[in-house]
């Protein structure tokens, strides 16, 4: 059996009376991309906080690696390797597109401040490679030509693009996408399918997403995890969760056939 | 020469700068034009010109450091007066000559083996430096678990302490009666010298991956966070190295004083730097020094509205009015938010790029196309 890169179990978080993610299990196997889908408020977004360390759980581990993930600062979690996008945008706004990249990189700068104000040759040539690959991460994603752009300055689609440039220069080996593709048109969402596929297939990523856009989730996802009110109610392969009762019913609200029935009582 | 330009080379990293060679040359020209009007003044300028001047270079030095934590790493903090405080009195208490000390702590003596010290000034400075940011390394601990206007109230707090410790440990700091007779060694060139060296690290922090990180810390925590940058020990840097240069700016300025006390480190102090900086703009370390020399020299030459004059033309009779300076202070910093609300330069730097190009706009003959 191949040992799995993230596993999640029993994973719990309340705020006060609410529990926002309830006993969740999930487990991802190197080189998989999975979707993470739900209605509104299911408890996805606080899922990536959870395992990115930016809220704490009140029940549950987070595996990664074999190794637990329990009490680390977010920042040392991404040097484990899992980087994220943000659902409501977080680039660093007054800074350029690629000082958004360069930021990515500084958590695997391998110099001090001191060697960096100086500007020792190890600094000088690690900063002018960080330099070439923020340039090759911005080609990439197709942000080749607005390198010098202020982020904020961006187009929305482009910041989405920017905060995924930026989320792979810290070099992850997970990479969690918070609804990537959000207010994006049908051609940009169709780039981003082939950008996300590309990261899976050339960079070797390990891919967990969250989206709306269920053309899009179904098209590219492997496996499917979906959430309501906090809990898993179906998982499988994008069709098999399609066609799931506990799903249409979580969407589309419970009991579309019971009212036909009562109404053919009446 | 073309090592002198490396090491004046204050800009970020470069990419493709075709002008990076000329910038560097007229940096190094300007260093040596101002040294050069520094060297003539001193020998033949006023010297009441020139003791402004070591000011205006002091309160610059303060400023630059102060914009690192406030500015760039955008953690407002209100704790300044304490560092140079901290780096004035271990500078005095390192130089004073033991006769001097003696008959100056005449309520309490002074401590043992602080009493016995005399070191000359330049390892005292490095001395006061250090404990002031190991002074700011251990503040920092509590102070950095709030953000925000918290951070803003926590270190204000820390700030008055210090200075209430100043005026109560008296075997140490000899109390309310503060220190004097302090040699008067800063001159000129012990101040433009600070700035000069302050400006070199700061700006060569700033424009480095270092600088980056804090940026990032002062646009989005939390994303800095995620991206893998330890927001507590980046936070901590910027606070040290401005704390260093505080203190080794605040020893400079017993030694122009001659004379310190706890009264003249208080909340005004802070106030004081805080307005040179958002003057000037926050975040930008040229703004910082435009703030300073404007502050400095603007308060010398108001000077005259607190004696009491007459306006010209309608014959207004304007009585002496103390702390009249304050008030016009007040009223520019009200102009200056209503009508620049992001200070003189916002977060942009001057750079001879930028004044190449002002210029070349404005003569299309040495402009090109």
């Amino acid at each position: 059996m191949r040992r799995s890169l993230l596993e999640i179990k029993g994973l719990s978080c309340s705020f006060g009376g609410l529990r926002a993610v309830d006993g969740l299990d999930l487990e991802l196997e190197p080189g998989v991309l999975a979707g993470l889908i739900g209605p509104n408020g299911a408890g996805k977004t606080t899922c990536f906080n959870l395992i990115t360390g930016r809220v704490k759980p009140t029940g549950g581990r987070v595996t990664f690696e074999g190794r637990d993930l329990a009490g680390l600062r977010p920042s040392r979690i991404n040097h484990r390797g899992i980087a994220r996008t943000f659902q409501n945008i977080r680039l660093f706004g007054d800074l350029s597109a690629l000082e958004n990249v360069l930021v990515g990189f500084h958590g695997g700068l391998r110099a001090s401040f001191i060697s960096a104000i100086l500007r020792l040759p190890g600094y000088v040539r690690q900063e002018r490679q960080m330099e070439k690959r923020a340039e090759e991460l911005l080609e990439l994603v197709g942000l080749g030509r607005l390198i010098n752009e202020k982020a904020a300055n961006l187009a929305y689609g482009s910041q989405r693009l920017l905060e995924i440039a930026r989320a792979l220069a810290t070099g992850p080996k997970l990479l969690l996408l918070d609804e990537p593709a959000a207010g994006m048109n049908p051609q940009e969402t169709a780039t981003l399918s082939r950008l996300v596929l590309r990261l899976r297939d050339e960079m070797g990523l390990t891919i967990l997403l969250i989206e709306h856009d269920m053309h899009f989730v179904m098209n590219i996802c492997q496996s499917l995890t979906v959430l309501d009110q906090g809990r898993v109610i179906a998982r499988g392969t994008p069709r098999a969760v399609q066609l799931d009762k506990a799903v249409i019913e979580a969407y589309l609200g419970a009991g579309i056939e019971m009212a036909q029935e009562e109404g053919g009582d009446a | 020469m073309r090592l002198l330009g490396g090491i004046f080379d204050l800009g970020p990293l470069p990419r493709r700068s075709a002008t990076r060679g000329r910038d560097n040359m007229l940096t190094v020209g300007f260093c040596l034009a101002v040294a050069w009007v520094l060297y003539w003044l001193d020998g033949h300028g006023d010297p009441y010109l020139v003791h402004m001047l070591t000011m205006a270079a002091l309160f610059a030095t303060l400023a630059v450091s102060y914009n690192l934590i406030n500015g760039v790493t955008g953690q407002l903090s209100l704790e300044p007066n304490a560092f140079v405080a901290c780096g004035a009195y271990v500078t005095a208490l390192l130089t004073l000559s033991p006769q001097e000390k003696m008959a100056s702590f005449i309520l309490e003596p002074l401590v043992w083996p602080l009493s016995e010290f005399c070191i000359p000034l330049l390892p005292a400075l490095l001395i006061a430096g250090s404990l002031t940011a190991l002074m700011a390394f251990l503040m920092g601990f509590p102070v950095f678990r709030v953000r925000g206007d918290y951070l803003a109230i926590v270190t204000l707090g820390f700030g008055e302490v210090i200075r209430v410790v100043a005026e109560n440990a008296q075997s140490v700091t000899n109390g309310p009666l503060g220190l004097k007779g302090i040699p008067r060694d800063t001159n000129i060139w012990w101040a433009w010298g600070l700035l000069g060296v302050t400006l070199f690290v700061i700006v060569r922090l700033v424009n480095s991956s270092y600088g980056r990180a804090l940026k990032a810390v002062r646009e989005d925590e939390t994303a800095a966070e995620a991206m893998g940058i330890n927001a507590f020990w980046h936070k901590m840097l910027a606070f040290c190295t401005s704390a260093f240069f505080e203190g080794v700016a605040g020893g400079l300025l017993a030694h122009l004083l001659t004379a310190i006390s706890p009264k003249q480190f208080d909340f005004l102090f802070t106030f004081t730097l805080l307005i040179i900086i958002v003057i000037g703009g926050l975040g930008s370390t040229t703004g910082a020094l435009l703030g300073a020399f404007l502050v400095t020299f603007g308060s010398e030459h108001l000077r005259f509205v607190e004696e009491g004059f007459t306006v010209p033309l309608i014959g207004l009779d304007i009585p002496a009015i103390p702390g009249m300076r304050m008030v016009i202070f007040s009223l520019l910093l009200v102009m200056i938010m209503i009508f620049m609300r992001r200070g003189l330069l916002g977060r942009h730097e001057f750079s001879w790029r930028w004044l190449a190009a002002v210029l070349g706009r404005r003569t299309p003959a040495g402009g090109g196309k």
